[in-house]
């Protein structure tokens, strides 16, 4: 660039002398001429100077133009660009070749015209990216099932998606600038809980609040429940002071409360019919005489199946009841080996007609065991069904085992059926898990053993399976003994009157001694 | 052996009262039925049974209601008859109540077939 400017400075000198030195030598010659010609000499204007002036000056003038000319183009050239510039039009070029600096300020203008294009373009896009990120959020906003709105610092309403007009039965326009107390106040037991706790809040941290089952009134009065999340925001720049979401609750309530009615009367309704037809298929079998050994196999087939319906409907009420939290515990001291010897001599009848064999392992005496019978006789039954469902009729084998372990009675029953895939083994105990591979021989809702975890650890015990694929399963539970007294096995201690448990009923009996 | 016992049936299903009662006389008792709950009071008071096979849920009186009339506010009314109730409401709820009410047996019709039933009656009488 340095080198350059001298460039120019020194035509401009070179031109500055010709156009001035040029008429001063013109000048000087002729006074030179005037002198040598003496005294004499007249200074005759027509025939000197004129000529003098146009050889001298004319040039000059010539030269000067160019001068001028090569200096105002590229300025010009300069100013029209930049009038493109201010129009708008950032491709304008301003490239002027040979001009020098003009030259340079022209490169310069070029570069702030293409960096002006750039950020101009970047602009646009990211205007477009905005926008599209805009419509974006909106839609999200707006396509969630949830009622999302925004509250400045005063706590009026300045953001209300779709859903939450729908939940609310109000619209954009009733809400937007509305204080949200007035219009969204949720309630818990009549307070206005979650617009205090937003008031509470000095908005100088990020803070979350959390309300269960708020009441909320729609703009029609009907009243709806809902689980509410408030967020307040710090320093949003958007001027958000808080978001608040909520989720209906009212349709989720109301088909729990289907669900539980469903089960009810479904357990009340089916039983009824399920209670003839068992009972019919009992009398006959009692009562039916000279039937062919088929037909006869046939009412033994059904009298099966509907027990094993009894037994179905029967979990399925339990899974509900548990999960409601409607499975009481009732626990009483209970002799454990009498109580294993009972259940054993009512199973005898079902084992045998299946062809099965039953075996027990039984201590002599046991510590008094707390717990409840009927939710203990539950998970016997439901563990030596499926010993029965598992194994084969003539070699079929079920052991109970009952041995103590310190603080605890471990009860195992164990049979020699098919045994469990290792991978089954994990899920065993969940919800309607079933064995897929096992044969169509088998059938259960899955509930069985998920009834019998739940049993077991209420009562503050635990339960597992060992199983060998092909082999047979061991199940085993064990439940603290809270001892109350070692009594022994002989029976004097049993009181006059006992109540006998059954699934879900009880017969007193006063006859036992 | 049995001639002699007598039952009560008060149970608003027909074709289920018939059905034990039929497997209940085939045992040699006598069973005399009523179809809801105030009708099964009147003949509970009009005569002394063996036994009352009691059904909850029945229009005009639930069988809780019948079963405290006859047991009354001490729980020592109609000593010499065994009152079982016999319903498939499996509610703890309603089985505690029909304990406190003096009742000597709660069964859950579908959890048991007409001859366990007349096991536990063999027992119970």
């Amino acid at each position: 660039m340095g080198m350059k400017s001298t460039r120019y400075l020194r035509q401009s000198l070179a031109l500055f002398f010709i156009v001035t030195l040029i008429p001063a030598l013109v000048v000087a010659a002729v006074w030179y001429l005037n002198t040598q010609a003496g005294a004499a000499f007249e200074l005759n204007f027509q025939s000197y100077v004129l000529p003098v002036m146009i050889v001298g000056v004319l040039p000059a003038l010539i030269l000067s133009f160019i001068f001028a000319e090569l200096l105002a183009r590229p300025v010009l050239r300069i100013h029209a660009a930049v009038m493109e510039l201010a129009r708008g039009n950032f491709k304008a070029q301003f490239k002027s070749r040979g001009a020098g600096e003009f030259e340079e300020i022209g490169n310069a203008l070029d570069q702030v015209a293409m960096r002006m294009q750039q950020m101009l373009s970047q602009a646009s896009s990211e205007t477009a990216i905005i926008a599209a990120e805009r419509g974006k959020l909106y839609s999200v906003l707006n396509s969630m099932t949830d009622g999302v709105f925004a509250l400045d610092r005063s706590g009026r309403i300045i953001l209300f998606n779709k859903a939450a007009c729908q939940l609310t039965g109000r619209t954009i326009g009733q809400v937007a600038g509305q204080l949200a107390e007035k219009v969204m106040p949720f309630r818990s037991g009549g307070e206005l809980i979650m617009t205090r706790w937003l008031a509470s809040q000095p908005g100088t941290e990020h803070k979350i609040g959390m309300w269960k089952g708020l009441e909320l009134y729609r703009a029609d009065g009907q009243s709806l429940f809902v689980d509410v999340q408030a967020v307040v925001l710090k320093d949003d720049p958007n001027g958000i002071a808080a978001l608040v979401t909520f989720h209906d609750l009212t349709k989720q309530q109301q088909l729990e409360e289907m669900k539980v009615d469903f089960v009810a009367l479904a357990a009340h309704e089916l039983r009824t019919p399920l209670t003839e037809v068992k009972g019919y298929l009992d009398v006959l079998a009692n009562e039916a005489k000279g039937l062919s050994k088929s037909n006869r196999e046939f009412l033994d087939r059904a009298v099966a199946s509907a027990a094993t319906l009894s037994g179905l409907m029967h979990n399925l009420l339990n899974v509900s009841r548990i999960e409601h939290g409607e499975l009481g515990y009732q626990p009483e001291a209970l002799n454990y080996v009498a109580f294993i010897n009972q259940f054993a001599a009512d199973l005898k009848p079902r084992i045998k007609q299946q062809r099965r064999k039953l075996k027990l392992e039984l201590p002599k005496t046991l510590p008094t065991l707390m717990a409840d019978p009927t939710a203990l006789r539950e998970v016997l039954t439901n563990l030596t069904d499926n010993a029965i469902n598992h194994t084969a009729p003539g070699n079929g084998t079920i052991t109970i085992t009952v041995v103590q372990h310190r603080g605890e009675i471990e009860t195992a029953v164990t049979d020699n059926g098919v045994g469990i895939t290792a991978d089954a083994l994990p899920h065993l105990f969940t919800k309607f898990f079933r064995v897929s591979e096992l044969k169509s021989t088998t059938r259960g809702t899955g509930l069985g053993l998920y009834i019998c975890k739940s049993i077991v650890e209420a009562q503050g015990g635990h339960i597992w399976v060992d199983s060998v694929e092909g082999e047979g399963s061991t199940f085993t539970f064990r439940l603290p003994v809270h001892p109350v007294a070692q009594i022994s096995n002989s029976g004097d201690n049993e009181p006059t009157t006992t109540i006998t448990r059954g699934a879900h009923g009880w017969i007193k009996d006063h006859s036992v001694h | 052996m049995a001639g002699s016992k007598t039952i009560l049936f008060i149970e608003d299903d027909k074709p289920i009262a018939e059905m034990y009662a039929r497997v209940l006389e085939h045992e040699g008792y006598r069973v005399d039925f009523a179809y809801d709950g105030a009708e099964g009071l009147n003949k509970a008071q009009a005569k002394q049974y063996d036994l009352i096979l009691l059904d909850i849920m029945m229009p005009e009186k639930t069988g809780i209601e019948v079963l405290h009339q006859l047991r009354g506010d001490d729980g020592k009314g109609s000593p010499g008859t065994k009152i079982v109730i016999l319903t498939n409401l499996a509610q703890n709820k309603t089985s505690q109540e029909a304990l406190t009410a003096r009742a000597d047996g709660y069964i859950i019709k579908a959890d048991i077939v007409p001859s366990q039933l007349v096991g536990i009656v063999k027992k119970l009488i």
